[in-house]
Formats: C-alpha cells, sequence, structure tokens
C-alpha cells in the first residue's frame, strides 16, 4: 500500500511537469493554431540559463548559484523574452500562414536552439546541482517523499490557479480566451491581436522556465535536447485531453504521467524496456475511443 | 457633403476567384443602407472588406473622409465602425456578460465602460437574465441580440450587420430589426445592412443597393424601388424579361 501510494505521488509529480508544459503548448495552439515544438527548447534554455556559457565539461553555475528569490524571476524572465522574440521574428511574419506552415517553422526555431546551445555549451550533457536541499525526504505518515516531488506538484497547482484566475478575470485574460475562440471576430471588436499573441508566448515561457527548473533539480543533467522528450509526451498529452482545450491539455499531462509511472512500476522487468510503447498504445486507444481527446475544446469542434 | 462611407472600386479576390468586382457604394450619415442580393453575390465579402477581415486587391473605402487601412480589423473598430458577421460569432464558451465586455476593453477608461454595459443591457433585457450564462447556450435569436450589443460597446458610429435575420423565426427577426431602428433613434447609429431577400428591407431601409456578382447591379431610394420588379430583375440578373423566365421568385420577393 505505501508503495502503491509512492507510485502515485511518483505518477502527479511527473503528470504535473507534463501538465505544464502541455498548457504551454496547448494555449499556443488554442489563440494561434500552431503545435510549437520549439516549447521543449525554451525548457532547455531555462535550465542553460543557470550556467556560464563555455564548452567546459565542467558547468559554472552563475544564476544559478543565486538566492531562489532572485533566480526564479531572471529565469523567467530569461525565457519569456526568447518565446517573445520567437513570436516576433518567426511567427509574427507567418501569421497567415497555414498550421502545417507554423508547425514546420516551429521545428525550425527547435533546431536552431538546440544546435545554439551546442555551439555555446559544448556537446557533452553536464552535470548541474540545483535546489540539493530539494532531494531530502519528509517522512508523512510511513510515507518518505523527496520535498522536491512536492515542491513541483505544489508548484505546478499554484501556477495553474493564478493562471485560470488569470483567464477567467484579468480583463487580458478574457481577451485572450475570446482570441481563441475567434481570433478575426476578436479582432473585429478592438482586440489587438498581435498583442495577445505576445501575452500567449510570454505565459507560455513562463510556463517553460517553471519547468527547466523543477525538471532540471529532478534530473540534474544539462543536454542540448533536454525538452524534446518534454514536449514530445506533452504534445501527446495535448491531443489526448483535446487539441485547443487548456483544462483537456491539463488531465491529458497528468493522465501521461500516471500511465507512464504505473506502467515503469508494474510492467514484468522484461518488458519496462518498452514501457513507452505501452503509453503510446495506450494513447491511440484512447484516441479511437474518443476521436476529438478526452475534453474537447467547443471552439475546434464548431471549426470542423 | 461627402459620405459617411464610401467605396469606390473596391475589389477583393480570394486566391483566384473574384469576390468583388470594382464595388461603389455610399452610406450616409443617420442612413439605413441595405446591401440585398443572392447566396455567394459578395455581401459578407463587401462588409469584411470594410471591417478589415479581408485583403483589398484595389480600391478605396473611406470613412468619415479617411481612408481605412486595408486588414488592420483592430484599427478600425476604433475609428466607430462595428460589424456583426453573418452567423453571429458570439464567443460561446464566454459567458453574456464577457462577451459584451469584450467590445468595451478598447474604451479609454473602465469607468465608461460599465456605463456602456449598463447602457447596453438596457436595449435587451433578455440578455440581462442570462447574464452569466456561457453564450453558445443562448438561442440563436438572443445571440444575434448578443452581437448587436457587443458590437455597441465599442462606441460605434456606423454598425454594419450580415444577415441579421439568418436562421431565426419571423417574429424574432421582427424584434430584431425593432431594435436596430430604435438603435437609430437613441443612439444616432447608421446602419449598413444584409439581408438576401428584400420583403422586409422595404419597410425599413432608407436606400437600397442590389449585389450579384461582385458587384452592384441597381441602386435606388426604398421608394424607388417600392413594387420590388427592378429588384428582382437586378437580383436574378434577367434584364427585363422577368415574367417569362419562370423564376423561383420567392427567393427575391
Ligand atoms: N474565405 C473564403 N475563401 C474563398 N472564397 C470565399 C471565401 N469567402 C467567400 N468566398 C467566395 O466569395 C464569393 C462571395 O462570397 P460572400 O460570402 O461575400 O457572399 P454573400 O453574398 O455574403 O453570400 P451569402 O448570402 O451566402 O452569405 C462566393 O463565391 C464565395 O464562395
Ligand atoms: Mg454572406
Amino acid at each position: 500500500m505505501i508503495n502503491f501510494l509512492q507510485n502515485v505521488i511518483d505518477a502527479l509529480s511527473l503528470g504535473s511537469l507534463y501538465a505544464l508544459v502541455a498548457l504551454g503548448i496547448g494555449l499556443l495552439f488554442g489563440i494561434l493554431r500552431l503545435v510549437n515544438f520549439a516549447h521543449g527548447d525554451f525548457i532547455t534554455i531555462g535550465a542553460y540559463s543557470l550556467i556560464l556559457p563555455s564548452t567546459n565539461v565542467v558547468a559554472t553555475m552563475v544564476i544559478g548559484s543565486w538566492h531562489w528569490a532572485v533566480l526564479i524571476p531572471v529565469v523567467c524572465a530569461i525565457v519569456v523574452v526568447v518565446a517573445m522574440a520567437t513570436d516576433v521574428f518567426v511567427f509574427r511574419p507567418l501569421r497567415r500562414s497555414s498550421a502545417p506552415t507554423l508547425m514546420i517553422a516551429s521545428f525550425a526555431v527547435s533546431y536552431m536552439i538546440q544546435n545554439g546551445v551546442l555551439m555555446m555549451y559544448g556537446a557533452r550533457p553536464k552535470a548541474v546541482n540545483l535546489w540539493s536541499a530539494l532531494t531530502t525526504q519528509v517522512t508523512i505518515g510511513g510515507l518518505r517523499e523527496p520535498v522536491l516531488q512536492i515542491v513541483t506538484i505544489g508548484t505546478t497547482i499554484g501556477l495553474m490557479l493564478v493562471m485560470s484566475l488569470f483567464l477567467k478575470h484579468a480583463r487580458w485574460g478574457v481577451q485572450m480566451r475570446a482570441a481563441a475562440e475567434d481570433f478575426l471576430m476578436a479582432q473585429y471588436l478592438g482586440v489587438r491581436g498581435n498583442f495577445v499573441i505576445g501575452l500567449a508566448f510570454a505565459v507560455s515561457g513562463i510556463l517553460a522556465a517553471a519547468v527547466s527548473l523543477l525538471f532540471l533539480a529532478q534530473t540534474g543533467a544539462l543536454s542540448n535536447v533536454m525538452g524534446v522528450p518534454l514536449a514530445l509526451f506533452a504534445f501527446v498529452a495535448v491531443v489526448v485531453g483535446g487539441m485547443g482545450s487548456l483544462p483537456g491539455a491539463v488531465v491529458g499531462g497528468f493522465l501521461v504521467g500516471i500511465v507512464t509511472t504505473m506502467l515503469q512500476a508494474y510492467l514484468p522487468p522484461d518488458l519496462r524496456v518498452f514501457r513507452d510503447a505501452f503509453t503510446f498504445t495506450f494513447v491511440i486507444v484512447v484516441l479511437l475511443v474518443r476521436p476529438a481527446g478526452l475534453i474537447p475544446s467547443r471552439s475546434i469542434a464548431e471549426r470542423v | 457633403m461627402t459620405a459617411m462611407l464610401a467605396l469606390a472600386d473596391v475589389e477583393v479576390r480570394y486566391g483566384r476567384l473574384v469576390a468583388l468586382r470594382g464595388l461603389s457604394l455610399e452610406v450616409g450619415q443617420g442612413e439605413i443602407v441595405c446591401l440585398i442580393g443572392p447566396n455567394g453575390a459578395g455581401k459578407s465579402t463587401t462588409m469584411a472588406a470594410i471591417a478589415g477581415g479581408v485583403a483589398r486587391v484595389a480600391g478605396s473605402i473611406r470613412f468619415e473622409g479617411t481612408e481605412l487601412p486595408a486588414r488592420k480589423p483592430e484599427r478600425i473598430a476604433r475609428l466607430g465602425l462595428s460589424l456583426v458577421p453573418e452567423g453571429r460569432h458570439v464567443f460561446g464558451t464566454l459567458t453574456v456578460e464577457e462577451n459584451l465586455r469584450i467590445g468595451g476593453y478598447m474604451r479609454p477608461n473602465a469607468r465608461e465602460s460599465a456605463a456602456a454595459l449598463e447602457r447596453v443591457a438596457g436595449y435587451f433585457p433578455k440578455l440581462k437574465e442570462r447574464w452569466r450564462a456561457p453564450a453558445g447556450r443562448l438561442s440563436g435569436g438572443e445571440q444575434q441580440m448578443l452581437s448587436i450589443g457587443r458590437a455597441l460597446m465599442t462606441n460605434p458610429r456606423l454598425v454594419m450587420v450580415d444577415e441579421p435575420s439568418l436562421g431565426l423565426a419571423p417574429l424574432i427577426v421582427d424584434t430584431v430589426y425593432e431594435i436596430l431602428l430604435e438603435l437609430r433613434e437613441r443612439e444616432g447609429l447608421t446602419l449598413l445592412i444584409n439581408e438576401q431577400s428584400s420583403h422586409r428591407i422595404l419597410r425599413f431601409a432608407d436606400r437600397i443597393y442590389v449585389i450579384r456578382n461582385g458587384a452592384i447591379q441597381l441602386h435606388g431610394t426604398a421608394d424607388e424601388l417600392r413594387d420590388g420588379e427592378a429588384i428582382k430583375a437586378a437580383y436574378f440578373g434577367f434584364g427585363a424579361s422577368v415574367a417569362q423566365a419562370g423564376a423561383p421568385s420567392g427567393a427575391a420577393a
């Protein structure tokens, strides 16, 4: 039982990372019809921003050694600037292009970031030690859990609350939802399209920065492709949840995290190497039963 | 005096399809002008071109003396020109109140937009009852009211309404038109209205344009066109030989 509960917390912790990544991807998809594969690379940038740019194998912390109360806003700001610059220089000129064009452009951005990191920081993965205090374990009613897992779950819940309050009540949040549902109509009513899109990129940047810190604190390793699997699983989560639906992205993220963790824990050892194949089989089954995802977005359903 | 809104030789294309071929029309301050024409004539495209929703290939669109920028819907909205699009396009997942607020955000201050919300709600008591309901749950008539109310929130001087009768029961359509007339009286609005059929329009409009195949075929005051024969001819493009053609006259008449 204790063992199972521990697996549940592991699953929720992984699921919350996926949910945060999926939210960042889902937000841009909702407004722009952009499947932003570069979102994973925003995460990579957030993680690398902590260290001195150099090709040395040994990482030298700069921002990474600052107090968390300074470190977190600075990393958020860096990723937000990168995300918004991507919009201004790549996606804004493509505003009237088709969804496949946008997706291919996001692949290009993704490769550019990966190779840029490669040039500046070298090819070898680097070990970094971020917030090692968080890896200490606490015991709660017989459960021994690393503090980090609880911080991850708590951060995710906190960010999701703030984001849903923003979308629900803030004037820019309401305009963002309107733009996500019917972009041209929102513009006809005076909503500034480019501003709202820029804001969505900024929010997705903050989400990516949060993931980069939580993920790095867990793995302790930097690599120029570290964000790719996160983006891939989150993309799957977005599809499972229902493209364009933010609650769907969250549910999908948690579901993918839970399925992956549980398969890892309970598959026979021989089959564990095929864990991801099982995960994707599960995804295909979900999509066969519910082709529009678990929580389809109304606006998309109407569009089709 | 120059017209409030003037289109001259406007041309719009969708890829290789020419949707508007040299269209010209004028709307004077305080008028109700109606654009009627069959399916695919270019009525919606005309309004989209004015509101900045599609790129204009050629021609000029002037509103209150200034040339409107092409494809800048959010700037055009700020000039006092608002669109109630075909099919209403309410934000279905947003509440009635949020739908209305969207239109008010570009007003300079919150107090003014709150006052506007109060005033607009006054015209639509039905909406007031559904204030917190998602707009997607409203009936077609209520959505049409919401779409008109939302346009009012932007503080327009000219409102374009694309097929207000589309998919609504005749009684509801009457209500919609009554509200539009009331808005002209009380808010001093100028109206440009698209319709597929002329029968209601002849009662409400000051002037009528008939559009077919992307160009204006006929225009005149409602009085001049009262008997409907000229409209029918222009609408179907039969010239004078309407009677012999045995056309499905219901559509235009
Ligand atoms: N987005 C678009 N892409 C391609 N062609 C379009 C588009 N919108 C309209 N068209 C075409 O342009 C022409 C004019 O269409 P428009 O919608 O302006 O006509 P309408 O008079 O409003 O018709 P209806 O009474 O059916 O609303 C039609 O041939 C239509 O098929
Ligand atoms: Mg139309």
